[in-house]
């Protein structure tokens, strides 16, 4: 009976279960609150060191005015910004990890530590589906998923092998080991893959090449035209607003079902490769959802519509 | 829980001013999260039971009660996810997924624990304290068949409990293992039906579908008692209306459990127990 006791005891002790909050974890988690894709940020906060048990919901509650539904598990409002509609379109709040959109509620979400938690507000009438974001950068290459850091791979066009230095140059800056590889290889749960290349070359990846079909597949406000010399950019209803030609570029994440993120990093051609490769940098990417690149210049997407006639 | 008419100030008032007081008095607990101010309703139901003789029978349907609240109190900080304080973990449970109970959701399954039980402390007493078939008169001028099909509901109550108990005392007279509950229950039930379709043959007889409603007036003028009562009512509607109004319980369940006590918030209990109660000061002309 004792022994059986015991047992039950240790298997509860190995499945996570315990009295009190558990062990603080070493390391920082930090959280970012915007609206509107980024672009107006609420506030900000972190945890260091991580308190046991936390969760991306305690996280969010410690430092900001949090109102739940269906018994805490969703985010209904923040500091008094509601989910809902706005202007006839719909608006909640999404919350991702590392640059990765949770599958899970924030409630049951636990924090690792490096974990880079943003909650943002926004339009999702064009897409409810985006699923990663570039905005973490360097997650999820730093920290990984889920506490577990996942190995990094680039893959490089046949004629991007200046712009794959530069991309594998500011990976390392930010301490980042990325393996190579030449082929258009695949993806698949336990690698982070970075395509970098032309659109002609890198549209061969079917992850890819669902950008061509606009953000309601990819997540990402921007579309390529399929022969790769023109990239229209949308707004957040997903309309166009304009198309960049030459020396255009595109930063962004995108992710299949079941699959670990897939950043892209390409051009129109080679000018707006070298110009996309070149703002592979927090300062750029922070807080945004992708980037395109006019003029050597990041641009955040989805872009504002333009301003209507008087 | 059978009504009996005893000499008390909440029997003495006409039974849809008593049968309001108390749905006034559950429906301001409702209104209130505060634990200090549901103890002081809780103490204020049974003072008010107390003086309407009828402590008895309300501390019975309480105690009865009692393994509800604490079910309420317990499955609370399972399913909420709120909460700071993590007091217990369980790891990933099926169905509930991620298990953490926090300090906050527990303490909150306690209010709503009390709360259950000053409401169910309320119905107790308007079940042992006002007259079922006064209330029903009163109603029969609002809805006839309504008031009807209460009434016959309200008698067949009584009547398949007794049924019951005459089936069990027989049992008891016979040798050998008694009968299962179920062969009890589905007894009592096919007696319920029989008398069912003999109620309603006798109702279509008598002619009781082609009734109309009561006629207005006639009835007895006001008491002390009903207007006692019925000011009591108008009291705790107005204090818990402006005390949600201006909320004046400083109240927080989540993320972090607040519940301060200060004077105003002493000052509201006091006022809501003394409105409750003021009622069974007088108690002339209270006589069966």
């Amino acid at each position: 009976m004792r022994r059986a006791a015991l047992l039950i005891v240790l298997a509860l002790a190995a499945g996570g279960c315990g009295l009190g909050a558990g062990e603080s974890q070493e390391g920082a988690a930090t959280l970012t609150v915007t609206r509107d894709f980024g672009t107006r940020e609420v506030g900000t906060g972190s945890a260091d060191p991580i308190p046991g048990g936390e969760t991306v919901m305690r996280m969010l509650q410690r430092d900001f005015d949090v109102e739940t539904r269906y018994g805490g598990g969703f985010v209904q409002q923040i500091n008094g910004i509601a989910g809902g509609r706005e202007d006839g379109r719909p608006v909640d709040w999404f919350y991702y990890v590392n640059g990765i959109l949770a599958e899970d509620g924030a409630a049951a979400h636990k924090l690792a530590a490096g974990d880079d938690v943003w909650w943002d507000h926004h339009d999702w009438g064009a897409s409810a589906d985006v699923r990663a974001v570039v905005g973490a950068y360097p997650e999820p290459f730093l920290s990984g998923i889920g506490g577990k850091r996942l190995p990094v791979r680039l893959d490089c066009a046949d004629a991007a092998a200046d712009a794959c230095d530069e991309v594998a140059e500011r990976l390392a800056e930010a301490g980042v080991k990325a393996g190579r590889s030449a082929a258009a290889g695949f993806g698949g749960e336990g690698v982070l893959r970075i395509k970098v290349g032309v659109w002609a070359d890198v549209r061969r990846d079917p992850a890819v090449r669902r950008l061509e079909e606009g953000p309601r597949a990819s997540g990402v406000y921007a579309r390529p035209s399929a022969a790769g010399d023109e990239l229209a950019l949308l707004d957040a209803e997903g309309q166009p607003v304009r198309t960049l030609a030459a020396g255009a570029g595109l930063v962004a994440a995108t992710k299949l079902s079941g699959e670990a993120p897939t950043w892209i990093v390409t051009g129109t051609d080679a000018v707006g490769l070298a110009a996309a490769a070149a703002q592979l940098e927090e300062d750029a990417l922070q807080d945004n959802f992708a980037i395109a690149v006019e003029d050597g210049r990041p641009v955040a997407l989805p872009v504002e519509p333009p301003p209507e006639a008087p | 829980m059978i009504y009996e008419r005893r000499a008390s100030p909440l029997h003495a008032a006409r039974a849809a001013v008593a049968s309001a007081w108390c749905v006034v008095l559950a429906g301001v607990s409702l209104s209130f999260e505060h634990p200090l101010v549901l103890l002081a309703l809780l103490a204020a139901v049974i003072a008010a039971a107390a003086g309407a003789r009828v402590a008895d029978r309300v501390l019975l349907a309480l105690a009865f009660t009692l393994p509800f609240a604490v079910v309420i109190s317990l499955i609370n900080p399972i399913v909420m996810r709120e909460g700071l304080t993590v007091i217990a973990r369980f790891g990933t449970v099926p169905v509930l997924g991620e298990l953490d109970v926090t300090a906050e959701a527990t303490a909150y399954g306690g209010v709503l624990a009390l709360r259950a039980l000053v409401v169910i402390g309320c119905f107790a007493l308007h079940s042992a304290a006002v007259d079922p078939d006064d209330l029903l008169r009163a109603f029969r001028r609002v809805s006839f068949r309504s008031a009807l099909t209460a009434a016959l509901a309200t008698r067949m109550v009584p009547v398949l409990a007794r049924d019951a108990r005459r089936l069990h005392d027989a049992q008891r007279c016979l040798a050998g293992a008694p009968a299962p509950r179920r062969a009890v229950v589905r007894a009592v039930a096919a007696g319920a039906l029989d008398r069912a379709v003999d109620v309603a043959a006798t109702l279509e007889v008598r002619g009781y579908g082609a009734a109309r409603r009561a006629p207005r007036g006639g009835g007895r003028p006001w008491s002390r008692h009903d207007l006692a009562f019925a000011a009591s009512a108008v009291g705790l509607s107005l204090i818990g209306a402006a005390a949600y109004a201006g909320d004046w319980e400083a109240f927080e369940a989540y993320p972090t459990f607040s519940a301060p006590v200060d004077a105003r918030l002493l000052g509201l209990s006091a006022v809501l127990a003394l409105c409750a109660l003021l009622p069974f000061a007088d108690r002339r002309g209270v006589g069966r």
